[in-house]
């Protein structure tokens, strides 16, 4: 099946990266142009006829290969932030940029394409198609990318890298498995496998280990600050836990519906 | 790429799938095996209509004094047009049966007046060419070169012959009337016809007539009939006898019943003389091809010629036999439309359950529409993942229906023997039912044809009616807030 509307948005982006050649750098993003920035967001919800914001003006920039911990209580508005940084939601006033263009003012197809390849995204409930095994789950973000014809071209490729995540993730054993066969913990892998596909600049991550026993989660946490180490992507992190956010050299503190710190911790050279 | 994989994924993982695969088959299978069995039916009973027609009927208006009472000059006129194989002429006359003898007289006064039997005493007579012995000769001529390998037939001859539907009635087999030594000539002298210095003429019963009157191969009956002389310029009635030399078995029951076949110039003999044919039957080289416009050209000749034209009384006709049997058979067309037009309803039903389990499993898989979503897929790629799935549902269905369909149809009669045998277990009573009763058609066999054109039509009609359907759950899944889809547990 080719697909005729993913196909200008495959030109748009750069073609699929070679491999998980990790010794080579990351493809040139000048290291003052942020991934992602956002400025003046708002978003309210309707609530029967009554519209209620939520968030009250954001303004962030997330650099390449920053490591950022989103803090703050619950319904200070963390996931509603998330999921406008992944354009999973559309603010209802100001811009979001993705590689220094406005999101929302390009077409579908390549906003999908953006959160195919450029955005990987991790959820608290793992969010796994469930008739689908575990490297089959991985592989989807390339299902969706690829014509029927480009993904039995590139199949290989593909394949080579899901295995690779997945085994570096400890998942090797389990690959053929399906997701109701597989613990919390090991399902996150595979979500996280999933999100590293494409090779991301961007890993957004709502809770990752919300869901998880405090030893399982920081194992999980632990491969993922290791493949953030290595891929150098920006990694967005909402959490709870103090010493998780601790880990992370940027912190955002919400509250309200508003950034109310942003802390860096300086290099300790 | 996910669509193709993943539709098929969905469906192989979901059985309640097979219901929209299983609803598709159905409306398929059945609707190609009652189509099969309608047009088969509905051939048979064209056939039906169409009974002893020949493609072209020649009716010339015997009223009028200026169309000539011999056939000779419309023979030779009809025969020269390419586009004919064969014209016959046949004569046609009424007349009253009687059986001859000391005792056979009372009877046949008995059964003049008996209400049961009366309307087998007046009979149609129908002189046909069968040009015995010309054929004989012929078929001597033929002898010698047949010897060397040569298939040498006299053409003409025969095709007359056959153009008239007595030699199909003489050939097929009779279960009460007695059929004739030889088919070819069936105004052969039979072998117990009872020696005289001169043999009587034969004729050749239809064999319920036969029956009835209890004759048999060289039973004697009397024809009498009136005639105008046209000396005396007065009706007088003629008498004479003939020898039964067989029967036949149209297809017809009122034409086995009262009608008698004998040679026209036999007939016309009894006659007087005054007449010598009624209409001309033709047959072409290929009626389905072009018989409306040789039906025309010979109108339009003959009229011109002056050998049908009537005009005082009645135009003489010349009509192909779906003509003459005009609006029988425009009934029978409308019934066609008719059932396929209702038929399809099962297409629809086949299409909604596709709907129905598209829609089931749209709800579903709410969760994973928002995945998809999440990471990349756009909405025209969910549409076309629903679709798909209803892609394969009638891709399956729609294989095994035309298959199985087809297998059926054509099996038809097997299969109805089959469970009319086994069907007789409770409820069914202990002797099997009869699912097709035979005896109260003309055919003793299930008429079914397949159509490929119609097979075609069907699958692709279930093609789009599971298209159709399905894309309405599939719009609702590629509408769908991706957002809310992920937040629904
Ligand atoms: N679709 C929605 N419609 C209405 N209100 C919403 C919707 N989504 C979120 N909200 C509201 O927005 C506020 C912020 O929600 P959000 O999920 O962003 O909080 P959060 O910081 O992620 O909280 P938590 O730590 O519990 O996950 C909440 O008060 C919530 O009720
Ligand atoms: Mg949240």
């Amino acid at each position: 099946m080719s697909d005729p509307v993913e196909r200008p948005a495959d030109a748009a982006t750069p073609p699929a990266r070679p491999g998980p050649d990790l010794s080579s750098p990351l493809p040139a993003v000048a290291p003052r142009v942020p991934v992602i920035s956002v400025r003046g967001v708002r978003k309210s919800f309707k609530i029967g006829d009554r519209s209620l914001e939520i968030l009250h003006g954001i303004d962030l920039d997330l650099n390449p290969g920053e490591l950022v911990a989103l803090v703050g209580s619950s319904g200070a508005g963390k996931s509603t932030l998330l999921h406008i940084l992944g354009l999973l939601d559309r603010p209802t006033e100001g811009q979001v940029n993705v590689l220094a263009r406005d999101a929302w003012s390009r077409s579908i197809a390549e906003r999908a394409a953006l959160r195919n390849k450029e955005i990987g995204f991790v959820f608290q409930f793992y969010h796994l198609l469930s008739e689908l095994t575990a490297l089959e789950n991985a592989l989807l973000p390339a299902m969706i990318a690829e014509s029927r014809l480009g993904y039995s071209r590139r199949r290989r490729d593909y394949e080579g890298r899901a295995r690779e995540l997945l085994d570096r993730f400890g998942m090797t054993p389990r690959l053929t498995h399906r997701p109701p066969q597989l613990s919390g913990g090991e399902k996150q892998r595979v979500a996280m496998a999933r999100a590293l596909l494409h090779n991301p600049k961007v890993l957004l991550a709502d809770e990752p280990t919300g869901n998880l026993d405090s030893a399982t989660g920081e194992k999980v946490l632990e491969l993922l600050f290791e493949e953030q180490k290595r891929r150098e992507f920006t990694m967005v992190l909402v959490t709870h836990d103090e010493r998780i956010a601790r880990l992370c050299r940027r912190t955002l503190h919400m509250e309200d519906g508003e950034i109310q710190a942003d802390s860096t911790v300086p290099v300790p050279d | 790429m996910f669509r193709s994989f993943l539709s098929w994924r969905y469906l192989t993982a979901r059985r309640t799938n097979l219901i929209g695969i299983g609803g598709i088959f159905i409306g398929v299978f059945a609707l190609i095996l009652i189509l099969s069995i309608m047009t088969g039916f509905l051939d048979e009973s064209k056939k039906a209509i169409r009974r002893s027609l020949s493609d072209i009927i020649i009716t010339p208006a015997k009223l009028d004094p200026t169309v000539p009472s011999d056939a000779e000059p419309l023979l030779s006129k009809v025969r020269a047009h390419p586009g004919v194989a064969a014209a016959a002429p046949h004569l046609n006359w009424f007349a009253l049966i009687t059986l001859p003898g000391n005792t056979a007289d009372a009877f046949s006064e008995r059964f003049l007046s008996s209400s049961e039997h009366s309307e087998t005493a007046g009979v149609q007579l129908v002189g046909v060419d069968v040009h015995t012995d010309k054929r004989i000769a012929a078929a001597a001529a033929c002898v010698v070169p047949r010897l060397f390998g040569l298939d040498l037939r006299p053409p003409r001859i025969q095709d007359e012959f056959d153009t008239s539907e007595l030699l199909a009635a003489l050939s097929r087999e009779s279960k009460v009337g007695a059929q004739v030594a030889n088919p070819l000539f069936p105004f052969a002298q039979p072998p117990m016809a009872s020696t005289r210095e001169r043999p009587l003429p034969a004729v050749v019963l239809g064999e319920q007539l036969l029956y009835r009157l209890n004759l048999g191969r060289g039973s004697q009956i009397q024809l009498s009939t009136g005639v105008r002389d046209p000396e005396a310029k007065e009706w007088v009635f003629n008498n004479r006898r003939f020898v039964v030399a067989g029967s036949f078995r149209s297809t017809e029951n009122d034409m086995d019943l009262g009608r008698i076949y004998m040679e026209r110039e036999e007939l016309a003999d009894f006659l007087g003389g005054t007449q010598q044919y009624s209409e001309v039957l033709v047959r072409l080289e290929d009626y389905d091809e072009d018989g409306e416009r040789i039906c025309e050209e010979l109108r339009t000749e003959l009229a011109e010629a002056g050998l049908i034209a009537g005009g005082y009384y009645r135009a003489g006709e010349v009509r192909t036999w779906e003509q003459y049997r005009g609006n029988i058979l425009g009934a029978i067309k409308n019934e066609r439309v008719l059932m396929m037009i209702m038929l399809s309803l099962v297409l629809l039903v086949a299409g909604f359950t596709v709907f129905a389990i598209l829609s089931m499993m749209v709800t579903e898989k709410r969760r994973d529409i928002g995945i998809l979503a999440a990471i990349g897929a756009t909405p025209k790629g969910v549409l076309d993942l629903f679709l798909m799935i209803a892609f394969w549902d009638a891709l399956i269905g729609a294989a095994l229906g035309a298959i199985f369909g087809t297998w059926a149809a054509l099996k038809i009669d097997p299969i109805e023997r089959w469970l009319s045998s086994h069907l007789n277990f409770w409820p069914f009573p202990e002797e099997g039912v009869q699912i097709f009763d035979r005896n109260v058609y003309l055919f003793d066999y299930i008429p079914t044809i397949v159509q490929p054109y119609a097979v075609a039509a069907i699958v692709l009609g279930a093609f789009f009616c599971a298209l159709l359907f399905a894309a309405i759950p599939a719009f609702r899944a590629a509408r769908m807030d991706p957002l809310e889809a992920l937040r629904y547990e």
